[in-house]
């Protein structure tokens, strides 16, 4: 049996000063997390994932039952000692003015520099291997001001790192980022856990990317309960789909992806292969055909997709008339003119 | 953060050092040679290096006048760059400083009670004959602008906005200012005058036995300052990665709190409320130094700070002329104009330091 670097029991996370008094987000979170593994705390805005990172980081007081970091109780560790157990990156951008890359991952050093802030050669040399990990060497003496937002990301993990913490929590590092910025950072997080046996704790709202990437998630539904479980289990349990599922918006068990359920067009029957069938059922979908793929149920209209020497062409059957078009541009174009 | 990083490309660091000690050295002779009366280089330096054959009169001016009022210059100078930097950092705003944020003026209803209090009545300023009397100045302003300073604080935890905030010190100089014209209607003349001129603010006034007391203060203040780099710079980062990082948030406040209150209190004490070398200075700093490091910031705010006040004060003196302009006056005059520029060149996603 393992034992995990982090669990909780019974806690009960929220806000003391607020209005009410005590307004309490999330409870019986039963939770743990174990070395080496990439955790995304996944849930619909307003969930309390925020609240849940900040109460596991000591940023806020908890309002009931225990966090334990390796055997200990959160309460007993100073900020200091903390420091050494868990790193984080925020979501907000930072604003440190005129700051090299150096400069701001060497800051990630805090605990470890004396009241003056000396460096010793060991430190400048964690500093070093963390923007390797992260891929940002030949960054250093770059102003942090001119990075783009996913490069000073990077950075801020990198910063996360060099504080040599067993635990490394994220809170929404990828919404300020475009998708490839999105899809880099969870890669990064999730080779850092893979191959450099980080244990990395992240609130995302990429859910695909987080599905692709996460180890295991923690699914925090609107009335704050979190359950736990690889990502696939989760979905196969229909515990995903209860959290995520809203009107008119499904969870595609096949496809792994949110949809906008729309038929208002009625049926269409495709037939075709390969990447061209998936993207001309996506086409389809967006303007409010329900597609299926059984000749049988075949009445009405059909449209069939294949391949020829350049590119594809599209058959559209109604009745007795048949169309051909060779692209899905003019073959979306027509049908929307079937329905007018 | 090491020796190393000092210089980068582009900014030869060392040499602005060198630069600012020269400019230093340039206009504190300046201001000994200029004034109404006009004395002759070598005159100075034989008072300055204590050769007799100069003139009475000269070396009292000198001796007595203008060295002085360099020193206060300087300290003053020094005092309110450092201030100016500590409070634009710990409240994350570039326009702090202990003027706009009407820490000044807490300090001036300290002074205003210690001078026109019903209690304390008995000329405990003008004259300030004792160092009680210039301790308890100093002690008094330094607590008013300390309470300003902490009520700022406690109820600005909350405001993330850098305008809510200035908003904030308005009003709380407002209202000190409304408590010191209470205490002005209800005084007598005399000390009405005596705080009407020293609000004026001056270098000029103050005399070798009040430095004896103000300079150990501001060093002691400046001295905390020296144990404060390292926590500045992860407040950079904001308050929570501070606080993950293991920083005192807290504790740092607090030393930062009595820091830049002595400073800005002990400088209100003796020189009046004097505005916009707190503002200004730090900025000119991150200008020339292309950095938000506070290991570099700190030395650079206190020696700008310097020139900066010492060339105000010759500007007051209007040299050729039998005038001197209140001190507040110019520093006013040019720092208004100079704090606008900020405002408007601050761009939309710039960052709050930008240089």
């Amino acid at each position: 049996m393992r034992t995990p670097l982090l669990s909780t029991q019974n806690l009960e996370i929220g806000y003391i000063n607020g209005k009410p008094a005590r307004k309490v987000v999330g409870s019986e979170l039963n939770l743990e997390l174990y070395q080496g593994e990439f955790v995304c705390l996944v849930g619909p805005n307003g969930a309390g994932k925020s609240t849940l990172l900040k109460t596991l980081t000591g940023l806020l007081p908890l309002l009931g039952g225990e966090v334990f970091l390796g055997g200990k109780r959160l309460a007993q560790f100073t900020r200091k000692e903390l420091a050494n157990e868990i790193s984080v990156v925020l979501t907000s951008p930072i604003e440190v003015g005129a700051m090299t890359v150096n400069e701001l991952v060497a800051m990630g050093r805090f605990p470890f520099t004396g009241l003056f802030d000396r460096m010793s050669q060991r430190d400048w040399e964690v500093v070093q291997q963390s923007l390797e990990m992260v891929g940002m060497t030949g960054f250093e003496e770059r102003m942090v001001h001119k990075l783009s937002d996913g490069e000073r990301q990077k950075v801020m993990i990198a910063r996360a790192l060099a504080q040599e913490p067993r635990i490394l929590v994220l809170d929404e590092p990828t919404a300020y980022l475009d998708l490839p910025g999105r899809v880099s950072i969870m890669n990064l997080l999730h080779e850092l856990a893979r191959y450099h046996d980080k244990t990395v704790l992240t609130s995302t709202h990429d859910l695909d990317l987080a599905m692709r990437s996460a180890d295991r998630f923690w699914l925090m539904s609107p009335v704050g309960k979190v359950v736990s479980g690889a990502p696939e289990d989760l979905v196969l349990s229909r515990e995903f789909q209860r959290v995520f599922t809203r009107d008119r918006i499904s969870f595609d068990l096949m496809n792994g992806n949110f949809k906008v359920a729309d038929s208002s067009e009625g049926q269409v029957c495709l037939q075709g292969d390969g990447e061209a069938r998936v993207w001309t059922e996506r086409a389809l979908q967006r303007i409010g055909y329900s597609v299926s793929f059984t000749n049988e149920a075949c009445i009405g209209l059909r449209v069939a997709v294949k391949p020829v020497e350049s590119g594809f062409v599209w058959t559209v059957v109604e009745g007795e008339a048949v169309n051909e078009f060779f692209d899905i541009e003019s073959l979306l174009t027509h049908l929307r003119r079937l329905t007018i | 953060m090491n020796l190393a990083s000092i210089n980068k490309p582009g900014v030869n660091r060392t040499g602005v050092f060198i630069l600012l000690g020269l400019l230093l050295l340039a206009v504190v002779a300046l201001n000994l040679t200029l004034g109404s009366v006009r004395i002759p280089l070598k005159d100075i330096l034989r008072v300055l290096f204590g050769q007799g054959g100069v003139k009475d009169s000269w070396v009292f001016i000198i001796q007595d006048y203008r060295l002085p009022k360099i020193v206060t210059a300087i300290l003053a100078g020094m005092a309110l760059g450092a201030s100016g930097l500590q409070m634009q950092t710990m409240f994350r705003n570039p326009l702090a400083d202990p003027f706009i944020l009407g820490i000044n003026s807490g300090a001036s209803l300290g002074v205003a009670i210690a001078i026109m209090g019903a209690g304390l009545a008995g000329g405990l300023f003008i004259p300030a004959l004792n160092l009680a009397g210039d301790l308890g100045l100093v002690a008094a302003a330094s607590l008013g602008a300390g309470a300003v300073m902490g009520l700022i604080l406690l109820v600005g935890r909350r405001v993330n906005n850098p305008t809510t905030l200035l908003i904030l010190g308005l009003m709380f100089g407002h209202a000190t200012s409304a408590l010191v014209s209470l205490l002005i209607y209800f005084s007598a003349p005399e000390k009405v005058k005596a705080y009407s001129i020293w609000s004026f603010g001056a270098f000029n006034g103050v005399t070798w036995d009040q430095l004896q007391v103000l300079l150990p203060v501001i060093l002691f203040a400046l001295g905390i300052l020296a144990f404060l780099p390292k926590g500045l710079n992860a407040l950079l980062l904001g308050e929570d990665y501070a606080k993950t990082m293991g920083l005192n948030v807290s504790r740092l406040r607090l030393l930062v709190l009595i820091s830049a209150s002595i400073l800005s209190g002990a400088i209100t004490a003796f020189c009046g409320p004097i505005g916009f070398i707190g503002v200004a200075v730090p900025h000119i700093a991150r200008n020339l130094l292309k950095t938000s490091n506070h290991k570099l910031l700190i030395p650079a705010v206190i020696l700008i700070g310097a020139i900066v006040a010492v060339m105000a004060d010759l500007v007051a003196q209007m040299p050729g002329s039998q005038f001197v302009l209140p001190i507040n006056v110019v520093t006013s005059l040019f720092g208004a104009p100079f704090v606008l520029w900020i405002v408007l060149k601050r761009k939309r996603g710039a960052t709050t330091f930008n240089v």
